[in-house]
């Protein structure tokens, strides 16, 4: 287990050490909002999943799934959009030699504007995820899928219908 | 006797004859534990807990619980969806730490976390996070969209899950 309190002081060596450092960096330019930085981070097919964004309409439902290029972005955007101080709080990084990467995290962050349905009422959030990132040997993230519960987030924004 | 062969074993319902000691990976660990969970037999998924273990269920805003509460949520989903299928994404080993990607499924037969019993279908995407420390599972965390689980389950708004 790389724990963030144990990190080495010196450049990574090993491939999990460097697959944490990649994911350690990622969620270093996400503080600072920096999208594109974060997509640099990726492969140009990076690809993206945000397990529980789903939206029900009368005939579809729309997934958070996709690749970072095209819904990743517009997601983080939107998500800076509405919470301009949106931050994350990392708590573990733990990697193996095969590039695999599970960062626990909080992601944080008081709405302003609307997102989704949530009308904007100046709640925050305080929102436990796990990510799991893949890194390729070339050091570039291709996969990105994240767990959440939509609810809690939903709840703490004074939104309380499922849909 | 490893993990993996203890809950075999009781799956048996007949003891296992004592192997030589082989070390246990935590992914061996971590399996071991699905697969109780898997024939819903909470005894045999809670073997692999260690006595301490720390259980955090993010969308039962259970933090820092222990088994007790797992076991509570292990008996309810056994009660709720006796027809369970697990389907594991992925399992992933990172040192001491596995984090399973696992899908839960199965048609809703009694009241489930609050949730009236109208027999829905069920399908929920989660993410369990273990700590492994020897052959105990020491530590876990499970992350999954409670707003998915309740849109499965027709539950329209989030402070009246009992009515539907």
């Amino acid at each position: 287990m790389t724990e963030l309190a144990a990190a080495p002081p010196t450049a990574p060596t090993t491939g999990s050490e460097k697959a944490a450092a990649v994911a350690t960096e990622f969620f270093d330019r996400y503080r600072r909002q920096d999208v594109e930085g974060m997509t640099d981070l990726c492969t140009d097919n990076a690809d993206f999943s945000y397990i529980p964004f789903e939206v029900w309409a009368k005939q579809r439902v729309f997934r958070g799934d996709g690749k970072v290029r095209t819904v990743g972005k517009v997601i983080w955007s939107g998500l800076i959009n509405s919470f301009p101080n949106l931050g994350n709080v990392v708590h573990h990084v733990d990697a193996n030699d095969n590039g695999d990467v599970a960062v626990a995290c909080d992601i944080t962050g008081t709405q302003q504007i609307a997102w989704a349905f949530i009308r904007p009422a100046g709640g925050s959030i305080v929102a436990p995820h796990l990510f799991l990132l893949h890194v390729n040997p070339d050091g570039l993230i291709d996969s990105i899928r994240a767990y959440w519960d939509n609810a809690q987030v939903c709840r703490d924004l004074g939104h309380l219908e499922v849909d | 006797m490893n993990p993996l062969s203890r809950v075999l074993g009781r799956l048996r319902r007949h003891p296992v004859e004592e192997e030589p000691a082989v070390p246990t990976s935590p992914r061996q660990t971590v399996e071991a534990f699905l697969t109780g969970f898997r024939h819903l037999d909470v005894d045999a998924a809670l073997s692999t807990l260690s006595g301490d273990a720390g259980v955090t269920i993010h969308p039962l805003q259970i933090v820092d619980g222990g088994r007790d509460e797992l076991a509570t949520l292990l008996q309810d989903i056994a009660r709720s969806l006796p027809d369970l299928l697990l389907t594991v994404r992925s399992v992933l080993e990172l040192g001491q730490v596995v984090v399973a990607e696992i899908k839960i499924e199965g048609t809703q037969a009694a009241d489930f976390l609050g949730v009236v019993n109208q027999e829905k279908h069920l399908d929920v995407d989660s993410a369990w996070r273990f700590t492994v420390a020897g052959e105990q599972i020491t530590g876990i965390d499970v992350y999954w969209c409670q707003n998915q689980l309740l849109r499965r389950l027709a539950v329209k708004r989030t402070d009246q899950i009992a009515i539907v």
